[in-house]
C-alpha cells in the first residue's frame, strides 16, 4: 500500500490557546442547555477562561470527592499524549484508512466530518471548529468512547491521568479535571459543573462516506510525528488485544458480570441516572426499551451507521421498525429524528459503563 | 574480596579508585581483542535494536521511501512524553522499515546498548580469560533488561497487557525507575567484574 508522505508536516505547539486565534465563542443551542458566556473571566475564581458547562449536571453514581480519590497516573505526563490543536482535513481519505476501519462521525449545520479511530489513538482529543463551532472530540481506547463537547474559548488536553480507565481530560482554561465519560469535573474550580456534549457516532469509514460523501476526513498532518498504522493497544476492523480481551489495564471502579468487560454498549445519562443497551442486541433487534428511574426510554438502530439512538419516552408510545425507518402514531420516521426527546447516548466498553454507573439498567 | 582493610574515607576513595582502574584495564583489554570488539557491537547494535523496538519507534509498516519532519524540531526534541521518553521530531521510512526518530531517546538508547555491549564483552573475555571469575556471560546482557521494559512503558504500560498483569500505583512508580535501575545495574556489573580482574595479568 502506499503512503504518500509530506516532507515537512506544519505544526502547531502544543499549549498554544485560542485566544485571539479566531474562535468565535458564541454558543447555538447544544445539548446541555445554554452556555456560560463564552470568553469572559470565570466567576469561580479561576483566572482562565471556561469551557461553556450545562445547566443541570449529569448524574453521577459516586460524590467527586470519591471519584477524585480514584484518579490514577496513566503512566505518561500530562499532555505525554498530545492532542491535536491543528488539525487537517482532506476530501479524499489517508492512504491508511481502510473501508472498515472505525471512523468517529460528526455532522453539524451541514458539516460533516469524520475522526479515524487510528489517527486519534495516538491523541485522543482533538480540539476542532466545526461549522464554525469550537469543539472538542474526544476518544479514550481504554473504555472505547468517542464523545463530543463544546469547548468555547478554551482547549482541552490530556491530563495522562485516568479514573475507571477513562481519559480524564483537562481544560487549558481552569484546569479543571473532566473525566470523559462523566463530563463533569471532578477535580479543579469547576469541580461538579458538567460540559456541553453533542452526538459523536462510532461507525465504519465505508458506512460514514455513504451517508456522508461530502464529509472530510481528519488527516495523518497532525503535526506530531507518530507511527499512525500501529495500535498500541491491540486492533479493530477485526477485533484484536485489548479491545477485545476480558482484561482491564486498570481496575474498574466496580466490577459487573452482566456482559462481557469490552461488550460495547449505546449508554445514555441523564441528570437522574443512567441507561445502556447492548450494541449487538439492538442492531439486531433494532428496537429496544429501559427505563431511567419512572421514565421509560426506547433504543432505536440507525442501520446505514450501525449505530443506535435513544430517546425518553414519558408516554411509552409504540415504536416500530418498518424496512425504511421507525413508525410512531401512524408516521414514519429516520433513526435519529423521532419525535422525542432525544438523549444523548454513545458506544462503550461495558466494564467502564458499569464502573462509573453501577445501578444502570443493562438491556439485551 | 580485598583482604587488604583501610579504614575510614582515604581507605575507600583508594578503593573505589582502584575499581576504577581495573575496570578501565578490564574494559580496554577487552575491546583490544577482536571476540570483545565482536560482542561489543554485535550485542549493543542488537540492544540498542530492541530498545527503539520497544520504545515503539522502530518497526514494520506499508511499503515507502519518505522522511517526514516536524515543523519545530528543537523545541520538540526536549518534549517529554513518558518517563525517560521524548518527543520524536521525524519519521523516516525505508521500505516496509518505519523508525521514530527521537533523539534523547537514541542518545539514550545508545549508551545503554554500549554499556550492554561493554558488559558482555567484559563478562566473556573474563570468563576466558584466566583468572577464576565466576561471572556468566549472559550476567552483564541481563542487566539492561529494565532498560528494554522501560522502553516498552510508553503510551501507558500496555506491556502489562501481553503479561496479563493489571496496572497499579506501585507498578506505574516502578516503571519511572526502571531504567535509572537499569544504568545502575549494568555499571554495577561492569565494576563488579573490573573488581574480578588482575591488572597484571596479560
Amino acid at each position: 500500500m502506499d503512503r504518500s508522505r509530506r516532507q515537512f508536516l506544519m505544526t502547531l505547539g502544543v499549549g498554544a490557546t485560542l485566544g485571539g486565534a479566531g474562535c468565535v465563542g458564541g454558543d447555538d443551542a447544544a445539548t446541555g442547555g445554554s452556555a456560560s458566556e463564552a470568553g469572559t473571566a470565570a466567576t469561580d475564581g479561576s483566572a482562565g477562561p471556561k469551557p461553556p458547562t450545562a445547566d443541570d449536571r449529569l448524574y453521577l453514581a459516586y460524590d467527586t470527592g470519591t471519584l477524585e480519590a480514584n484518579i490514577v497516573s496513566g503512566g505518561v505526563p500530562k499532555d505525554g499524549i498530545p492532542a491535536i490543536d491543528e488539525p487537517q482535513f482532506a476530501d479524499t481519505p489517508p492512504s491508511g484508512l481502510e473501508p472498515g476501519d472505525p471512523v468517529f462521525g460528526v455532522v453539524r449545520d451541514g458539516d460533516a466530518k469524520a475522526y479515524p479511530q487510528y489517527i486519534l489513538v495516538h491523541h485522543e482529543i482533538v480540539n476542532d471548529a466545526i461549522a464554525g463551532h469550537p469543539v472538542a472530540v474526544t476518544y479514550c481506547p481504554l473504555t472505547g468512547t468517542a464523545q463530543g463537547f463544546e469547548r468555547g474559548p478554551v482547549e482541552f488536553g490530556v491530563s495522562g491521568r485516568l479514573v475507571n480507565s477513562n481519559l480524564t481530560m483537562y481544560d487549558r482554561g481552569t484546569d479543571s479535571w473532566w473525566p470523559q465519560i462523566l463530563a463533569t469535573a471532578i477535580k479543579g474550580p469547576l469541580t461538579g459543573e458538567s460540559l456541553r456534549e453533542f452526538r459523536v457516532v462510532w461507525t465504519t469509514w465505508k458506512r460514514w462516506a455513504r451517508a456522508y460523501p461530502e464529509t472530510a476526513v481528519l488527516t495523518e498532518e497532525t503535526g506530531f510525528s507518530r507511527r499512525y498504522g500501529v495500535d498500541p493497544y491491540g486492533q479493530y476492523n477485526e477485533t484484536r488485544g485489548y479491545y477485545s480481551s476480558p482484561r482491564t489495564l486498570f481496575e474498574p471502579l466496580q466490577g459487573d458480570s452482566r456482559a462481557h468487560p469490552k461488550a460495547v454498549v449505546v449508554g445514555t445519562r441523564t441528570e437522574t441516572g443512567a441507561l445502556a443497551f447492548d450494541k449487538a442486541a439492538l442492531l439486531s433487534q433494532r428496537v429496544l426499551t429501559g427505563h431511567i428511574g419512572e421514565t421509560p426510554h426506547v433504543a432505536v438502530a440507525d442501520t446505514d451507521l450501525a449505530t443506535g439512538y435513544v430517546y425518553a419516552n414519558p408516554e411509552s408510545a409504540t415504536v416500530e421498525a418498518l424496512a425504511d425507518g421507525y413508525t410512531l402514531d401512524g408516521t414514519t420516521y429516520d433513526a435519529d429524528a423521532l419525535p422525542l426527546d432525544r438523549s444523548l447516548a454513545f458506544d462503550a466498553m461495558w466494564f467502564a459503563w458499569a464502573g462509573f454507573y453501577p445501578e444502570s439498567t443493562y438491556v439485551d | 574480596m580485598s583482604t587488604d582493610r583501610q579504614p575510614g574515607e582515604a581507605g575507600l576513595t583508594a578503593g573505589f579508585e582502584r575499581l576504577g582502574r581495573n575496570t578501565g584495564v578490564a574494559v580496554r583489554g577487552a575491546l583490544a581483542r577482536r571476540d570483545g570488539r565482536t560482542l561489543f557491537a554485535a550485542a549493543g547494535l542488537a540492544y540498542f535494536l530492541l530498545y527503539l523496538v520497544g520504545l515503539g519507534h522502530l518497526g514494520l509498516g506499508p511499503p515507502d521511501y519518505a522522511v517526514s519532519v516536524v515543523s519545530n524540531p528543537l523545541t520538540r526534541a526536549f518534549r517529554p512524553v513518558g518517563p525517560f521518553q521524548w518527543e520524536p521530531i521525524a519519521l523516516v521510512v525505508v521500505g516496509p522499515v518505519e523508525l521514530l526518530v527521537a533523539p534523547l531517546n537514541l542518545l539514550l538508547g545508545g549508551v545503554l546498548a554500549s554499556l550492554v555491549g561493554l558488559n558482555l564483552a567484559v563478562s566473556v573475555v573474563a570468563w576466558r580469560g584466566p583468572s577464576a571469575c565466576r561471572l556468566g556471560p549472559g550476567a552483564g546482557a541481563a542487566s539492561g533488561l529494565p532498560g528494554l521494559l522501560s522502553g516498552v512503558a510508553c503510551c501507558g504500560p500496555t506491556v502489562l497487557l501481553v503479561a496479563g498483569v493489571q496496572a497499579s500505583a506501585g507498578l506505574l512508580s516502578l516503571f519511572r525507575w526502571l531504567l535509572p535501575i537499569s544504568v545502575a545495574a549494568l555499571l554495577g556489573t561492569l565494576l563488579w567484574v573490573g573488581s574480578r580482574v588482575e591488572p597484571a595479568a596479560k
